[in-house]
């Protein structure tokens, strides 16, 4: 397994885009302020567009606290991503997370969700045949 | 186990002082009993045989000794008690010793009725001893003192009294709450949740977070929520259940609704619910199998 940080250098928003085979996978640990969650998203979709990866894996196992604008901008991403013909799937969103974002009426509709990374490298992999 | 009723009933030194500001006791009240040490020893024994004439002559409140060995012993204890009233101290440990007569009172079931009867007759037991050995002025003083040690001490004990049945229910709304969500492992990664009675929006949010939290310690893939045994399910209790879907499905895992009956499914659809984001199921055993299918076994006949 290779792994290797974003063409480029570092990236804008301090978190670090890996890439296994033909996957990018992003591991979350810092809380997303809003300049942060746009760098992230500009970040990722450079990334996509330079690297032509087909799936994208976001870990949000260390997110202990997701608000409607975050939430707004890791869908987006989904769909964006999808535009440039990347499959994305969100995983690791923590019970606490999911129920806020219930509460407030937002349910992630069209985000391809796994528990864990490993379900989401399994659902990517069913995705692209 | 032991309660704390210290820390149940938040007795620290500020509530002390709030109690003891309340009741009137002043320094100089304690001092004025602690005077009537000699007193209290020279008639302690006989007013505590005489207290428990009274006790023993009930049949109901007998009952609560079983032979004279334990007489004898609570006899002891009581006359304990009784010196403790003429300390002269109302500190926290004096509160806490308080609270252990009230809590052993609580323990056996001793009804308030036959603490504060008997504690009647205490008060009348003191203040014909107080009016015979002392002149007036001084016996009145004396039992004023005394009545406010008095009302303190059934203060504390009226309030373990509570505490404990506060406690008591506290402990069973706990139990309840578990029984009323209780999450079952089917299979490797298959959760069932078979809901019973009636889901308020209480309860439903309790579910959900039982339930996510269970999903992600389990890493379970499918959830099964039996509603078969709720007996009313409108709009309120759709909507929550679609939160619920909703959520679980963020964390990555798929909730399968079972028990739909054809009552249900009509109610449904004349309210207009759009449960179609779900996958529903009139059966238990059809979920179990579509469960079984998200975690990729099949039930097979056995050759």
């Amino acid at each position: 397994m290779t792994a290797s940080v974003t063409a480029g250098g570092k990236p804008r928003s301090a978190i670090p885009v890996l890439r296994v085979g033909d996957t990018l996978l992003v591991t979350v640990q810092i809380e997303l302020h809003d300049a942060v969650a746009d760098a992230f998203q500009e970040d990722l979709l450079v990334t996509i567009e330079k690297t032509g990866a087909r799936g994208l894996i976001i870990d949000i196992t260390g997110l202990d606290m997701v608000d409607s604008y975050v939430a707004r901008v890791l869908a987006d991403t989904g769909r964006m991503a999808r535009l440039m013909g990347t499959d994305t799937v969100l995983v690791g969103m923590r019970p606490e997370v999911a129920a806020t974002l219930v509460r407030m009426g937002y349910g992630m509709e069209g985000v391809r969700t796994a528990l864990n990374v490993d379900e989401g490298l399994g659902l990517l992999h069913t995705l692209q045949g | 186990m032991a309660v704390d009723y210290m820390s149940l009933l938040k007795l620290d030194e500020r509530e002390l002082a709030q109690r003891r500001a309340f009741f009137e006791i002043t320094d100089e009240d304690l001092a004025r009993v602690a005077k009537l040490r000699d007193f209290a020893a020279r008639h302690g024994d006989a007013i505590v045989d005489d207290l428990y004439q009274l006790i023993l002559g009930h049949a109901d409140s007998r009952a609560f000794f079983a032979d004279e060995t334990m007489v004898r012993r609570v006899k002891s204890m009581q006359k304990q008690y009784f010196l403790g009233l003429f300390a002269g101290n109302c500190d926290l440990r004096y509160v806490q010793d308080r609270l252990r007569v009230g809590a052993s009172h609580e323990r056996i079931g001793l009804e308030p009725k036959w603490y504060l009867g008997a504690y009647g007759r205490y008060l009348r037991l003191l203040l014909d001893r107080l009016f015979t050995d002392f002149p007036a002025a001084e016996a009145q003083a004396a039992f004023r003192s005394l009545s406010k040690l008095v009302a303190f001490d059934t203060a504390l004990a009226m309030d373990t009294y509570i505490a404990a049945n506060l406690d008591t229910v506290a402990r069973h709304q706990a139990a309840i709450r578990e029984l009323s969500t209780p999450v079952i492992r089917v299979y490797d990664r298959v959760l069932l949740l078979p809901l019973v009675g009636t889901v308020d929006t209480h309860r439903a949010q309790q579910i959900m977070e039982t339930l996510l939290l269970r999903t992600v310690e389990d890493q379970a893939k499918a959830i099964i929520v039996d509603i078969a045994g709720v007996p009313v399910v409108d709009t309120k209790v759709a909507d929550h259940l679609l939160k619920t879907t909703a959520a679980v499905r963020m964390l990555g895992a798929v909730t399968i609704i079972t028990g739909i009956s054809a009552q249900v499914a009509r109610t449904m659809v004349q309210l207009g619910v759009d449960l179609s984001s779900i996958e529903t199921r009139a059966r238990l055993a059809d979920g179990i199998e579509l469960a079984l299918a998200k975690v990729g076994r099949v039930i097979a006949v056995k050759a």
